[in-house]
C-alpha cells in the first residue's frame, strides 16, 4: 500500500483541477519522452472538449498532438499500431459512451497483442476516458460502463478521483509498458481543486488508497463517488473507512480485504449499473475470503438496472452522500 | 454461372504474364534468380500447406487453411518490400513469411496449437526475417487500422521504411478497413494494402459481398491511389506493389491494391466448397494457376528445366519435413502458460488463479482458501513477465 509514492517539495506546488492536472501531466510527459503523442479529435489546436490538451498542439506541433478523423475504432487502430512500433500514445475518447465502436479494436488487438506474441510485442497506450454523469449531458455522454472492460484482461483500468491523484496516476499509464485505461470522472473535472506538486511524480497503479481510516465499516468506491463517499462517512454515526480503489483492473484485492476484515462490514458505492458492476466482484470477493468476518451483508449503493436517463431525472439515478448514507446505516443495524 | 462472381465481370486488370505462359506487358526489372526465387516460394508454399492440410486429417492441427492457386498475392507483394518494412499479415498469407524464409518449425507449431512462449523456448528464432512480420491475424481486417498506424509511425518519425498488410474480399466490407483506408489518406502513411480477391468470403460471393463493380475502387472514396491486377500473375502483383511501396516510401502517401484471384480449395478444413460452388468455375481458374504459368515462362526463357524444378521441389519437401519433425518435438504447452503475459507485473488475481490451477493439476482442492491468503502451497514467484510480481 502506497499512499504519497513521491511528491515534489511542499515549496513548488499549485493548486490546480482535474483538467488542469491532466493538462500539465500530458506537457510533462511530452517533454519527458519524445515518443509520447496524443491523438483524438479536437485534441488539437482547439485543446481538446474539456480543454485537456490546451496549449499542447501549440508547444508539440500537429505530429505530436494529432487530430483525428472521427473515428473511435480508427483512433484506437492506429493508436495501437503506432504503440507497437514503440511510441507511447494518449488516445483521448471524448465520452466512455463513444467508446463502443473501438470495441474491436479493444478486444482483437489493444488487449490480446502482448499476449498472443508471446510478450515480443508491447502496446504501451493510455487511453483517457472521460466518464459519469450529473453534467447534465444528453445521451451516452454521462455513462459509467467500466464492467465492459474490466472482465478484459490483458488491459489496466484506473480511475483517479482528485487533482493530485490524477497527475500521479496518469503519469504512471502513459510510462507503464501494458495499455492502461484512465477513466477521468468528469463531473468532478472542475469542482475539486486542490494544491498539486508542480514536479513529476507517479502513483502506484497498482495499489488502492485508504482516504480516511476508520474502524466500523470499509466503504469501497472510486472516482467521481470519491466526494459523496467523505460527506456520508462525515454524516453517520459510524467510523467509516473509505477506500478509493484507484484500480479497477486488475483490483488491488490485498488492500481490500484487509480493510473489510478490520472493519467487518461493507458498503460498495459505485455510478455504474448495479447487475454486474464492479460492486458484484468486489462482494462475491468478500463472500469467498472474508465472509466470516462480516457482520452485515455486502450491500450496494449503485446506479439502477437502466440506461442511463435523461438529465431531468439523473439527479435521482446517481447514487450521492444520502444513498450512501442509507446503505451505510442499513448495514450498522443489521443484526444476524 | 460465370467464372467471375463480381459484378463486372472483367480482365479489365493489370497483367504482364498470360495464363499461357506468355508475357503481355513489360517483365519486371528483377534478375532471373529472382524470379525462380518467386517461383521457388510458391512451390514451398503449396508443399507446407498440403502438408498442414495432411496434419490436420491426422488430428494433429486443429484446422488449416491453404491459399492453393492464391499464393502469387502474398509473394509478389512481400517480394516488393525491403529489408526493415513492416507486414501485418492475415492467415492466408502464407507464401509472405515462406518468401521471407520465416522459420516454418515455428509456424507448424504455432498451427498445433503451442503456446507462442513455448514455441520461443524450444525454437528459437536463430536468423529471423529481414522484413517484420506481426503474428498472423485471426479476427478480420484490424490488422489493416493496425498496420496503417505503423505507417503512421514511421511517417512521424520521419523513417522510411513501409508497412504492408493484406484483406479478404469479404473484410473490405468490415469497418476496420474503411477506417484503416480513411486513416491512411489523411496521414499520408506509407502503408500499401493488398486486398486478396478470391471471390468467396467462405460460401458468400463476391457479388453478394458489394455492389461496388471493384474492390479497388474502394480505395477512390479515401483518396487513396489504386490499381487491380491479375492476383494469378506473380509479375503483376509484384509490379504494382512495387510502385506502390516506392512512392509510399518516397512520401507520396498511401496505396490499395486489389489482385483478383481464386481460392481453389476450401475455406478452410472445415469448409464444404462443394456445396455452393461448381466444376465449370474450377476448371476455368484451374487454368488460370500461377504455378504453371510461372513454371511455362520460365522454362521458356531457360531459367528453369526439370532437374531444377525437382532439386526446388525435394528442398521444399525436406524443409517442410524437417520442420514439422521440429515442431513435433515441442512438448505441449505447460498449461500455466495460459497466464502469461497478460500484464508486465502479476496482480493478486494472477497469483491466486496460478495457485488454483496448479493445485487442480496436482489433484488438491483449489478452493480452500478462505482468507484471500492464498493455497497452502506458497511458491507462487513464477512469472514469465517481464517484471514479474513487482510492486507487491
Amino acid at each position: 500500500m502506497s499512499r504519497t509514492d513521491a511528491a515534489g517539495s511542499p515549496e513548488s506546488t499549485s493548486e490546480m483541477n482535474i483538467v488542469t492536472a491532466v493538462k500539465e501531466t500530458l506537457g510533462q510527459e511530452m517533454r519527458r519522452d519524445e515518443r509520447v503523442r496524443l491523438l483524438g479529435y479536437d485534441v488539437g489546436p482547439i485543446g481538446g472538449v474539456y480543454r485537456a490538451t490546451e496549449g499542447l498542439h501549440e508547444e508539440f506541433g500537429p505530429e505530436r498532438v494529432i487530430d483525428t478523423p472521427l473515428s473511435e475504432n480508427g483512433i484506437l487502430g492506429t493508436a495501437v499500431g503506432m504503440a507497437m512500433r514503440g511510441e507511447r500514445v494518449v488516445v483521448e475518447i471524448q465520452f466512455m459512451g463513444f467508446f463502443y465502436p473501438a470495441f474491436g479494436q479493444f478486444m482483437y488487438t489493444l488487449t490480446k497483442m502482448y499476449e498472443r506474441s508471446g510478450g515480443q510485442l508491447e502496446v504501451p497506450l493510455t487511453i483517457r476516458l472521460p466518464y459519469s454523469g450529473g453534467i447534465k449531458a444528453s445521451e451516452y455522454h454521462s455513462e459509467s460502463t467500466e464492467t465492459y472492460l474490466a472482465h478484459t484482461p490483458g488491459v489496466r483500468v484506473v480511475c483517479p478521483s482528485t487533482p493530485y491523484e490524477t497527475k500521479g496516476v496518469l503519469a504512471a499509464s502513459i510510462r507503464d509498458p501494458d495499455p492502461v485505461i484512465v477513466m477521468e470522472p468528469k463531473s468532478q473535472y472542475r469542482s475539486a481543486r486542490e494544491p498539486v506538486p508542480e514536479e513529476e511524480y507517479t502513483l502506484s497503479i497498482d495499489d488502492a488508497r485508504i482516504v480516511r481510516e476508520g474502524s466500523d465499516l470499509t466503504l469501497l468506491t472510486w472516482g467521481a463517488m470519491v466526494p459523496h463517499a467523505g460527506t456520508a462517512a462525515e454524516r453517520v454515526d459510524a467510523d467509516v473507512e473509505i477506500v478509493d480503489l484507484r484500480t479497477l483492473s486488475p483490483l488491488d484485492i490485498e488492500t481490500i480485504l484487509e480493510s473489510v476484515r478490520k472493519t467487518g462490514r461493507c458498503v460498495i458505492l459505485h455510478e455504474a449499473r448495479r447487475t454486474l458492476g464492479l460492486g458484484a466482484e468486489l462482494s462475491a470477493l468478500l463472500n469467498e475470503y472474508a465472509l466470516d468476518r462480516l457482520h452485515a451483508p455486502v450491500k450496494r449503493a449503485t446506479g439502477y438496472d437502466v440506461h442511463m436517463p435523461g438529465h431531468t431525472i439523473e439527479e435521482q439515478y446517481l447514487p450521492d452522500a444520502e444513498r450512501a448514507q442509507y446503505a451505510i446505516e442499513a448495514v450498522m443495524n443489521y443484526e444476524f | 454461372m460465370s467464372q467471375w462472381t463480381e459484378r463486372r465481370p472483367s480482365e479489365d486488370f493489370y497483367r504482364v504474364l498470360s495464363p499461357d505462359g506468355s508475357i503481355e506487358g513489360e517483365p519486371p526489372d528483377i534478375s532471373a534468380e529472382e524470379m525462380v526465387d518467386l517461383y521457388r516460394s510458391i512451390v514451398r508454399t503449396r508443399i507446407f500447406e498440403d502438408k498442414a492440410l495432411s496434419l490436420q486429417r491426422r488430428g494433429e492441427l486443429s484446422i488449416a487453411a491453404r491459399s492453393r492457386g492464391e499464393e502469387a498475392v502474398a509473394i509478389g507483394s512481400a517480394a516488393a518490400l525491403e529489408p526493415d518494412d513492416w507486414c501485418f499479415p492475415s492467415y492466408r498469407q502464407t507464401g509472405a513469411l515462406a518468401h521471407w524464409e520465416a522459420p516454418m518449425d515455428r509456424a507448424v507449431a504455432g498451427l498445433m496449437g503451442t503456446e507462442p512462449e513455448t514455441i520461443d523456448e524450444h525454437l528459437p528464432v536463430e536468423d529471423p526475417p529481414e522484413v517484420n512480420f506481426t503474428p498472423t491475424y485471426v479476427p478480420l481486417a484490424v490488422n489493416v487500422t493496425n498496420a496503417v498506424g505503423s505507417a503512421m509511425a514511421d511517417r512521424f518519425n520521419d523513417r522510411d521504411t513501409v508497412t504492408l498488410s493484406y484483406i479478404g474480399d469479404g473484410s473490405t466490407s468490415q469497418g476496420d478497413f474503411h477506417e484503416a483506408l480513411n486513416f491512411a489518406g489523411v496521414y499520408d502513411a506509407p502503408a500499401v494494402t493488398v486486398i486478396q480477391n478470391n471471390q468467396w468470403a467462405i460460401s458468400v460471393p463476391a457479388h453478394q459481398q458489394t455492389a461496388s463493380e471493384t474492390y479497388a475502387q474502394k480505395g477512390e472514396a479515401h483518396g487513396v491511389p489504386h490499381e487491380r491486377v491479375d492476383g494469378n500473375d506473380v509479375f503483376a502483383v509484384y509490379e504494382k506493389t512495387r510502385e506502390a511501396t516506392e512512392r509510399a516510401r518516397a512520401g507520396e502517401g498511401p496505396g490499395l491494391i486489389e489482385c483478383v484471384t481464386y481460392r481453389m480449395v476450401e475455406h478452410n478444413t472445415a469448409d464444404e466448397p462443394s456445396v455452393y460452388r461448381n466444376e465449370e468455375e474450377q476448371e476455368y481458374w484451374a487454368e488460370r494457376d500461377p504455378l504453371d504459368r510461372l513454371e511455362t515462362y520460365l522454362r521458356e526463357e531457360g531459367h528453369l528445366n526439370e532437374e531444377t524444378i525437382e532439386g526446388i521441389e525435394e528442398e521444399a519437401s525436406e524443409d517442410v519435413n524437417g520442420a514439422v519433425r521440429r515442431a513435433r518435438e515441442v512438448p505441449t504447452s505447460d498449461p500455466e502458460r495460459m497466464f502469461d503475459h497478460h500484464l508486465h507485473t502479476q496482480s493478486w488475481t494472477e497469483r491466486h488463479q496460478r495457485g488454483e490451477l496448479r493445485a487442480e493439476l496436482e489433484g488438491r482442492n483449489p478452493f480452500t482458501d478462505f482468507d484471500g491468503t492464498g493455497l497452502a502451497e506458497k511458491d507462487s514467484s513464477r512469472t514469465d513477465g517481464i517484471d514479474g510480481g513487482e510492486g507487491r
